[in-house]
């Protein structure tokens, strides 16, 4: 077996092509994780009645499921019912017309929900109490006291985690393939077809994945610094 | 396909994918073991900077961290073979075991190494040159004064770390490693019902993952006990 590196470049070409779909399958759940995530850090750290706990519960039990036994859970568990449904009722829709990119962003949104909730739980308690004193002794209420004084100062001590999250969301992404949703690996792989060349396929999607996961870690480390220098006029 | 969803068959199943963890348990073991050696060496090459290993050890840790591990398995899978057959061995006819086991370990030792140089680094200085100052060897200054205090502080991510390897080892089933999920397929193949499969094996990674997290926080706790004994105060 010799290595081919021409077709390693046309496999190069395919997975670019196909990096949007990845990137949009990382990017929409980070987005989705960022803001649900905060809602069940609070829910968390505030001991809310029964949600609290159910909650933590929630986070404690997905955080023990490999991802692709939920992208693989949730495929099915969206399905079999539809189809079910489908046959019995006859209707016109069924199963293999639903977009299979959705079951993924949902699976990789639980997943990004549940570790950033954890990210920003930890960078919560990073918060001095007294900060939270301080801002219930000027007359703020919970709310006002988290969103113009803990939030503020909670975010850029998890952006480096957020990251590490985003990283994972990348990579995490290329089980789409579970479901052959063509991201950026499904993409590559599919030039290899016809000639079995695997290897270059694989090494070309590997290095697409490396840059954007490099592109991303000089990101944050930018954004840290920027933030850190904001924190110190203040 | 009779019923929508049986919970009968989950407990039917979960004996049948039960009998499968010790695959799972076997890849987590043997890539913790060899991933904390060689990420030891790894470790130990970048801080004291060590030249050629030191540049190439930065680039195989960014490529490790920067790449899926599914992308990992199928190149250790695809390209050990074509590597070896040049210099006259041939693995065609290897257990597939071997090439999760080969990337699996690979893939830990680079992250561990991360958290071994991270924690070997976050000792003071001053320590060492303590041990120095008193007469203790370079050897003796690392083993008895740096390791000691190292470990405490690697320990919570080392934990997390083993939590996260025990679920990539979910995916070691697409290369056809019969563990605890290609036994889920097997059953889900077998008989139509893929869903109870999948959630009986779900229920074993999250009882398995509680597990881990909870013996790590317990060896934790003694670990830090004996510390603050230890000191003295």
């Amino acid at each position: 077996m010799k290595f081919d590196i021409a077709f390693m470049f046309t496999a190069l070409e395919a997975a670019l092509k196909y990096t949007p779909i990845t990137l949009i399958l990382a990017i929409v759940p980070l987005l989705i994780g960022i803001i649900l995530g905060t809602f069940v850090a609070v829910g968390r750290l505030f001991k809310i009645k029964i949600l609290g706990r159910l909650l933590q519960a929630f986070v404690v039990t997905v955080k023990g499921i490999p991802l692709v036994l939920q992208i693989i859970i949730i495929n099915f568990a969206v399905i079999q019912p539809v189809d079910y449904f489908s046959e019995k009722f006859n209707w016109s829709f069924a199963s293999k017309d639903i977009d299979r990119i959705y079951i993924v962003l949902t699976a990789l949104s639980i997943f990004s929900i549940v570790n950033m909730s954890e990210a920003i739980r930890g960078a919560l308690t990073a918060v001095d109490k007294g900060q939270y004193e301080a801002g219930y002794s000027v007359g703020l209420t919970r709310t006002q006291t988290l969103k113009r004084i803990i939030l503020p100062q909670a975010f850029p001590v998890a952006v480096p985690m957020l990251c590490n999250n985003f990283i994972g969301l990348i990579k995490g992404s290329s089980l789409a393939f579970i479901l052959s949703v063509t991201d950026l690996m499904n993409g590559a792989l599919i030039t290899a077809t016809s000639n079995y060349k695997y290897l270059e396929t694989y090494i070309a999607a590997a290095i697409v994945y490396w840059i954007i996961c490099i592109t991303i870690e000089k990101a944050s480390f930018i954004l840290e610094r920027c933030l850190n220098v904001k924190g110190r006029v203040i | 396909m009779g019923k929508l969803f049986d919970f009968k068959l989950i407990y039917e199943y979960l004996p049948a994918i039960l009998a499968r963890i010790h695959i799972t348990l076997f890849i987590v073991l043997v890539a913790t073991i060899v991933g904390i050696l060689l990420g030891i060496f790894i470790a130990l090459a970048r801080i004291h900077k060590i030249p050629v290993i030191n540049q190439l050890t930065i680039i195989y840790i960014s490529f490790i961290r920067g790449t899926p591990i599914i992308v990992q398995l199928f190149i250790v899978y695809y390209a050990l073979p074509a590597i070896l057959i040049c210099i006259g061995i041939d693995i065609n006819r290897w257990d597939k075991l071997n090439f999760v086991l080969i990337t699996y370990a690979l893939n830990c030792a680079a992250f561990m190494a991360e958290i071994i140089r991270a924690s070997i680094t976050s000792v003071p200085i001053g320590q060492t040159e303590a041990a120095y100052s008193i007469g203790m060897t370079k050897w003796q200054a690392f083993y008895r004064i740096i390791a000691p205090q190292a470990i405490i502080t690697c320990l919570p991510s080392v934990g997390t770390n083993i939590v996260g390897l025990l679920q990539d080892t979910s995916l070691a089933f697409t290369l056809g490693v019969i563990d605890m999920m290609g036994q889920a397929q097997v059953i889900g193949a077998r008989t139509l019902h893929t869903i109870e499969g999948y959630i009986g094996a779900t229920i074993i990674f999250i009882v398995l993952s509680f597990l881990l997290e909870k013996v790590f926080s317990l060896i934790e706790k003694k670990v830090t006990f004996e510390k603050i004994v230890g000191d003295g105060r």
